[in-house]
């Protein structure tokens, strides 16, 4: 009988250091996956958690992990040839299809960019599947910035903003502010051809979808990726439930239409 | 096939069966009750037909027999982990008709909502044979006609406590069994058909009864002790918990624990940002899953009606009288259209 | 020509008052519970011989002023059905029931209303209440007792020569434990701290345990549960001009034998050293006189404290002197 709950150990590839407090984990698994996926990464006797996979290929999968507790404190002390437990992937990703031949626009907010780093990767390398790209990113400081090599190479495909909430050590040459200023500011010539993706903490993703819609952009055509507590990822604890949707199993990645009308 | 049964070749059957069973039904313990000098009424392994109380209602459902509040899912050591069996035997449960239709509520979800089998549940759900109670007259807590569960089907033996002895309806494998020891009867099953407390579940809930004062009342009186989803026959949920052991400090557990949507910390992420901290918005939550939200993807209701929740609840608060508050809000809002 | 012995009028639960040949008489209520039922001999003595008042005492009896001294033979007739019912019934040894209180010294038994009300109590008070009274009434030295069904200490068990504290051993059933936490943070907030988390189920340190049950009563699986019913006797409250002080806890964790053996055996060590040159002495203040290794020794004979229960070799009293 298979028994959904047993991991399977996959090796550290590589482990990249983004800032201080998030590290990114490349780790030999061979999984479908389709980007804004989760899967539930363990060891044992630590704990388990739901996590992104930010980007994966050819029998790896990579995930960005940020240290705020239990379990990330002590992911946070391995090293390649160091496994993790996982099992997954869960959840529904981003409707690729829905995409084709828009105007995209990916709104994120500190870590949110983890779970849209393998769309970003992937329009990359395709960029004909949609009619052009927008990344729009806000972090809380400098020092807070993901991805940095990734997101210079995406200034080379895409177009790419970033801000950051505050500049305290100042010297930071770029903007400073909440990113629903940036969506305020975007220029979007055809609302109705453009489509959207919010990801990031929960105020920063009601403000941004707020704005969108201001701009114009259609409810329909709006995506958000939403975090709660997990502990299955399959349908089974009812930690992720909203109204009448399950997290791991509806979303994490939900049309504005359902998300918007989800209340706690 | 109907058979009747005194006490005697009753308990010659149960032990006919627990060679290859493990039998469940409520029992009594004295002194076991929160209070000092009141009983707890829980389901425990029996031996004897004498022990199982056939009167009050238990505290606790069936349910942890199948759903143990406690599970190890993984025993761990450094270099590899294992799964526990859970023994060859089958599993009796004696319950009551809605504690029978709370088993289905389970199914749903453990085997089938999201499309993945549960395989810890599905491994002693497999095992169970109800033997059905009959009850001889409703509790004033239970609403089991309203949500259509007063009747059971799907057992094999159907069990009505009379003239000191017992009267069977036995189907299937079992009838060789109670052939065996009793004698042949007539009996027509009987239900219960009405219950003092009715509930008029609504046809729909929608967001306009969220913001209603009802919330904000129940948020001054409910403390969140979640009492009333513990004793719930279909509640469901569940915290995973991974250790090391204490005098073992390289091996240790994954194990679930039953959780409560009622209870702080079941929306808690880390860096302590949690939703539905409001105590009322919890009510909402649970009756919404209880008489919406399943109905919408299993096409009926989650609550059975055995009232336990209003049995237990310590600040004397009616989840069913919430339902019918509910739904006259609802026809309210129908008719203010 | 009014000739009354004081002696023996005080010693059948009258008292001489402020008025010239006016008494009151002080009935027991045993636990502070009765049926209703006696309430109509308190109204018709109170009627018919006092001045239709009734004071109800810190000691949870009535008293019943205005009575003529010259009364108190009629009063002690129509209060026999009384000391049959509160007394006699419950055991009690008491040859006479028409000739009132023998003995007025050892007060009445109080107890709070335990657990045939109270859903913190941890066992029937008024049922102890009764074995005791029956153990050490009638009996002229004076002795303080109450029982109570809790730490709660709802009756002020530790404002008495002795004090009787339900206590409960809770079981914990760790498999039915969901690891809520909430009997750990109300042991927290409202008794002693002695719970705590550990690998997600919960750990008890029996020293700092009151065994109050509070767990029990707030755990929602029933992982806690009640386990065997042990008492605290708290020992030497008093108030009054010389040093008034709360009791301290003497013996923890034992049983009903081992209480009710005590308190035999104290009337045995009172007998063996009060000061008779006095006219009378509290107890309290011959362990005061003794000390408390005397007194342990005197009433610990022969008791069994069991594999829980634990004597105390040294009670800082405290209080405090005017
Ligand atoms: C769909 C999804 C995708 C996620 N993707 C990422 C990601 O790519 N990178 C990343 O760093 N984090 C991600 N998170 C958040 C991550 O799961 C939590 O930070 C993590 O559970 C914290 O675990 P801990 O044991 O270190 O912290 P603790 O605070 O010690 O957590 C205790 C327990 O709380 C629960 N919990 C706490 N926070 C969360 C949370 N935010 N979401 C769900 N459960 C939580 C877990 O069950 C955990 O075992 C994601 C969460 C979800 C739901
Ligand atoms: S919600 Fe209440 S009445 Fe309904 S099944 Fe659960 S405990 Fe029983
Ligand atoms: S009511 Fe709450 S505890 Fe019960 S199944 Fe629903 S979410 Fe879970
Ligand atoms: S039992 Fe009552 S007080 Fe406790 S969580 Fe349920 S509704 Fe609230
Ligand atoms: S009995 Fe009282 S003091 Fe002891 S653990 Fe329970 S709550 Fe704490
Ligand atoms: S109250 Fe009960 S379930 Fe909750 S932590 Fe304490 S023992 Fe466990
Ligand atoms: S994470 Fe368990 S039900 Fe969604």
């Amino acid at each position: 009988m298979s028994n959904p709950y047993l991991p399977f150990r996959a090796a550290i590839i590589e482990v990249r250091r983004e800032t201080a407090v998030d590290f990114t984990y490349r780790l030999e698994a061979d999984m479908q996956v389709a980007g804004g996926q989760f899967v539930e990464v363990s060891i044992p006797g630590v704990g388990e958690a739901p996590i992104s996979v930010s980007d994966f290929g050819d029998g790896w999968i990579e995930m960005t992990i940020r240290r705020v507790g239990r379990l990330t404190n002590v992911i946070h002390h391995l090293r390649p040839g160091n496994s993790l437990f996982i099992r997954g992937t869960y959840g529904r990703g981003f409707p690729l299809e829905r995409y084709a031949g828009k105007d995209l626009i990916i709104a994120a907010g500190g870590t949110g960019l983890a779970p849209v780093k393998s769309l970003l990767n992937r329009y990359g390398g395709n960029p004909g599947e949609v009619k052009s790209l927008t990344l729009l990113a806000g972090f809380k400081t400098p020092a807070d910035i993901l991805f940095r090599d990734e997101i210079e190479r995406w200034r080379r495909q895409h177009r790419v903003e970033i801000t950051v909430d505050r500049d305290d050590a100042g010297g930071w040459p770029g903007r400073v502010g909440l990113i629903t200023g940036l969506i305020a500011r975007e220029p979007i010539s055809q609302p109705e051809n453009t489509v959207v993706i919010v990801v990031g903490p929960p105020a920063m993703m009601k403000f941004s979808t707020l704005e969108f819609i201001k701009r114009g952009i259609k409810q329909e055509n709006i995506w958000v990726s939403f975090e709660r507590k997990m502990c299955c990822g399959i349908g089974k604890c009812g930690h992720c439930k909203i109204d009448g949707a399950y997290v791991c199993l509806e979303g994490p990645v939900l049309n504005y239409t359902t998300a918007g009308r989800l209340m706690d | 096939m109907a058979y009747w049964l005194d006490m005697d070749s009753f308990n010659g059957i149960l032990k006919e069966l627990s060679a290859d069973n493990v039998v469940y039904a409520p029992v009594k313990m004295t002194g076991k009750g929160a209070f000092s000098g009141t009983d707890l009424v829980a389901y425990r392994e029996i031996s004897g037909v004498e022990q199982i109380e056939f009167k009050e209602k238990s505290r606790f459902s069936p349910k942890e027999i199948v759903f143990p509040i406690t599970q190890t899912l993984l025993y761990f050591t450094e270099e590899e982990y294992a799964v526990p069996g859970t023994g060859e035997k089958g599993i009796i449960v004696f319950c009551r008709p809605c504690d029978v239709n709370a088993f289905k509520r389970l199914d749903e979800i453990f085997l089938r909502n999201g499309g993945r089998v549960d395989s810890y549940y599905r491994e002693l759900r497999e095992k169970v044979r109800f033997f059905v109670i009959e009850c001889a007259e409703s509790f004033d807590s239970c609403f089991c006609v309203s949500m259509g569960t007063n009747r059971a089907d799907g057992y094999d033996v159907f069990i009505r406590a009379a003239g000191g002895g017992f009267l069977c309806d036995v189907r299937g494998d079992l009838a060789t069994l109670f052939e065996k020891f009793g004698g042949p009867a007539e009996m027509s099953l009987r239900f219960i058909e009405e219950n003092k407390t009715k509930v008029s579940i609504p046809e729909s809930v929608d967001q306009s009864v969220f913001g209603h004062g009802i919330w904000r009342e129940y948020a001054s009186r409910c403390i969140a002790c979640g009492r009333c989803t513990v004793s719930c026959p279909t509640c469901s949920c569940f915290t995973m918990q991974d250790i090391f052991y204490e005098d073992n400090p390289n091996r240790g557990e994954r194990r679930r624990v039953w959780a409560s949507c009622m209870i702080d910390g079941f929306t808690a992420m880390a860096g302590g940002h949690g939703f539905r901290e409001d105590h009322g918005d919890r009510m909402r939550f649970k009756l919404m899953h209880k008489i919406s939200d399943f109905r919408k993807r299993f096409g009926y209701n989650m609550c059975v009606g055995c009232g336990r929740c209003d049995d237990v609840c310590p600040e004397y608060i009616s989840f069913a009288r919430a339902i019918n508050r509910v739904d006259a809000l609802m026809k309210e809002a129908v008719e203010n259209v | 020509m009014l000739d009354i012995n004081t002696k023996k009028l005080m010693k059948n639960a009258y008292r001489i008052t402020k008025h010239r040949g006016i008494t009151a008489l002080r009935v027991r209520v045993l636990g502070g519970g009765l049926d209703a039922g006696y309430l109509d001999v308190i109204k018709a003595i109170a009627e018919r011989f006092g001045n239709g008042k009734v004071h109800i005492t810190t000691r949870q009896g009535f008293e019943i002023p205005g009575i003529p001294m010259e009364k108190i033979p009629g009063v002690n007739r129509l209060l026999a059905p009384v000391i049959q019912g509160l007394e006699v019934e419950m055991g009690v040894g008491i040859a006479d029931v028409n000739g009132g209180y023998p003995a007025a010294g050892t007060r009445n038994v109080s107890a709070c209303i335990g657990n045939s009300v109270c859903p913190f109590a941890n066992f029937n008070t008024t049922e102890l209440a009764g074995k005791i009274e029956k153990l050490i009434y009638p009996n002229d030295f004076h002795v303080k007792i109450a029982v109570t069904g809790c730490p709660n200490d709802c009756i002020k068990a530790h404002m008495q020569d002795i004090g009787v504290i339900g206590l409960v051993l809770p079981v914990y059933d760790p498999g039915r434990c969901m690891g809520c936490g909430a009997c750990v943070k109300n042991c927290r907030k409202v008794a002693s701290g002695a719970l705590e988390m550990v690998n997600y189920k919960v750990r008890r340190d029996h020293r700092r345990c009151l065994g109050c049950g509070e767990c029990v009563l707030k755990c929602p699986t029933s992982a806690w549960t009640r386990g065997d019913q042990y008492y605290r006797l708290v020992i030497m409250g008093r108030t009054g001009k010389k040093n008034p002080r709360l009791a301290r806890t003497f013996l923890e964790w034992v049983n009903e034998g081992a209480v009710l053996k005590v308190i035999g055996n104290m009337y045995g060590y009172i007998e063996k050293y009060i000061d008779r040159s006095l006219p009378k002495e509290h107890v309290g203040y011959i362990v005061d006189r003794t000390g408390l290794p005397v007194f342990s020794q005197e009433v610990l004979q022969g008791i069994e404290l069991g594999s829980l229960g634990r004597a105390a070799g040294f009670i800082p009293f405290g209080g405090y002197t005017y």
